[in-house]
């Protein structure tokens, strides 16, 4: 099938199933959204629909830019085509290009991926880049890249790299909560872990990413062999099961699909706790950890005081809010006081590396 | 008239972003978790109805305990059922996260359209953003959090805007 053939096949599919579920067709869909048209802009359908995923509450997502545009929405703009909501995203070519351009830097840099991005966790960016590179053109010119940049590729090894090195990170606090005697948050992190390493492998495999949630649909769908994979850890292990061999075998299963070792010693040296904005405060008899950007003041035990004390001895001179440890060698104190900080929220996890794509083995496939 | 427990800051804080997380994520997970069990999409539905259980038991952590800041999200989830421990709807919020696979589709949609219920009843109800009637009055709603976020001071709820960066 030539890629024109399936790019028709693809808009006939998209318009089949809005009209089947909404009654509305592309064209209703494009005069509604016209008036967000700049000259020569181009209309691209991304987002589950656009991949064959979806459902009849799914909503269209669509991105309208082109060389005349200008201004970039910093929320997509909804509408509604009877019962079909339509999300735009308005966007400067400009913008496009440099997001790309971004990632495309990501890629070739040691640091981790997210640094370059001002927030990934909503996935707004990764969904982007797949919007573009594997996204139906409405209406218009399209997107095309311009040589040498391949958005196809681009996308997708983003995906694949952002998701590995988000693998990393859980696996890494699965085995520091397991230390912790934290089972809950644990086996939340080794399931996620499991997870992340899968939408890499997919991805890799060469199948469009369309968000987190779509995970055990692609399984079902599209790669059934890695669906086996997944079903020991969809289910957490109940309060006061055993919960250490849960997050050990998921390791193991993120290693064998990654190809990298996920030990937490050897991990612990790649990353450091960073401070907010904490502060010790000697107040009366009791010692306190201050944050004033949040208003928060928490007690600590003397084990906790000192452990603090030692932390801070160790980067004085720094001010507090700038100073970051080492995840190794921190001794069990520390280690403890670290990792309760972390998780309320108030010590940040900060890498000094990526996961470069050479280090990993997900087998890649041709784009779908 | 009485005065709110806490001090404007970390009510207004509180408030917003519990407001920000019905209004807006779990809005959208419903949206999923719906669309999903209609079409027999039974991995979104349980995707969906996890995502909820954590939501809520994070919303319940800030409205109720005025809990904050929010840890990362890798650690919320355990972080918000630990510290809801004990309240009526800790467990319920705890079974969604775990998702168990024996557990049918429509068995989690009831159990989270009973968490949601009782969840809405405790902090109060937010108009649905995802549909024409609701959309007007959800963004009211959001303004008046923002402006009350502003005037004590603090940092909104909305995401950092994503095309800054690099």
């Amino acid at each position: 099938m030539t890629t024109q053939t399936l790019r028709d096949s693809r808009r006939h599919q998209l318009e089949a199933r809005i009209n089947d579920y909404h009654s509305v067709t592309v064209a209703e869909v494009l005069e509604v959204i016209d008036y967000l048209r700049d000259d020569k802009d181009s209309v691209i359908a991304g987002g589950s629909l656009a991949v064959g995923l979806g459902n009849r509450l799914s909503d269209l997502d669509v991105v309208i830019a082109g060389e005349q545009s200008v201004v970039s929405s910093r929320v997509p703009l909804e509408h509604f085509v009877r019962s079909l909501r339509v999300d735009v995203w308005k966007m400067s070519k400009a913008l496009i290009d440099d997001v790309f351009e971004r990632a495309e830097r990501g890629l070739s840099q040691p640091g981790r991926l997210d640094d370059l991005f001002a927030n990934v966790d909503d996935e707004v960016n990764l969904k982007l880049l797949h919007r573009i590179a594997f996204g139906i053109t409405l209406d218009g010119p399209g997107l095309a890249a311009g040589p040498p940049r391949d958005h196809v590729a681009i996308a997708r090894n983003v995906v694949v790299r952002e998701y590995a090195e988000r693998m990393r990170e859980h696996a890494f606090l699965a085995q520091l909560s397991v230390a912790h005697d934290r089972p809950l948050a644990a086996a939340v992190n080794a399931r996620d872990a499991v997870e992340e390493a899968l939408h890499a492998a997919i991805t890799a495999s060469g199948v469009p990413f369309t968000g987190h949630k779509w995970l055990q649909e692609r399984l079902a769908n599209d790669v059934p062999d890695l669906r086996i994979l997944y079903a020991p850890f969809a289910t957490l292990p109940a309060a006061g099961e055993e919960y250490e061999r849960f997050v050990l075998t998921a390791i193991e299963q993120c290693e064998a699909l990654a190809g990298i070792t996920l030990a937490a010693d050897r991990l612990s040296s790649q990353c450091r706790w960073a401070n907010t904005d904490l502060v010790l405060a000697e107040a009366g008899d009791s010692p306190l950890l201050l944050s004033a950007n949040v208003g928060g003041l928490w007690q600590l035990d003397d084990t906790e005081a000192d452990a603090w004390r030692v932390l801070m001895a160790a980067v004085d001179g720094s001010r507090s809010s700038l100073v970051d440890w080492s995840c190794s060698g921190l001794d069990q104190a520390q280690a403890a006081l670290c990792f309760d900080l972390y998780e309320r929220g108030l010590l940040k996890l900060i890498w000094c590396c990526g996961v470069p794509l050479s280090d990993l083995n997900f087998a890649t496939g041709s784009p779908r | 008239m009485k005065a709110v427990p806490v001090d404007a800051r970390r009510y207004a804080w509180c408030h917003g972003h519990g407001l920000w997380i019905m209004g807006l994520p779990v809005a959208t997970f419903i949206e999923d978790m719906y669309g999903a069990l209609a079409a027999d999409q039974h991995g979104i539905v349980r995707v969906a109805t996890r995502e909820i259980g954590e939501a809520c038991a994070v919303t319940l952590t800030i409205m109720l305990f005025f809990e904050r800041p929010i840890p990362p999200p890798a650690m919320r989830a355990s972080w918000a059922l630990n510290r809801l421990d004990g309240h009526e709807l800790a467990d319920l919020c705890r079974e969604l996260v775990r998702s168990d696979t024996r557990t049918s589709s429509s068995e989690l949609v009831a159990k989270c359209e009973r968490l949601l219920e009782q969840v809405q009843t405790l902090v109060g109800r937010v108009p649905d953003v995802l549909s024409p009637e609701g959309y007007f009055p959800a963004l009211a709603a959001a303004r008046g959090w923002l402006k009350l976020l502003e005037a004590v001071g603090e940092e909104d709820f909305l995401p950092r805007d994503w095309t800054a960066g690099g």
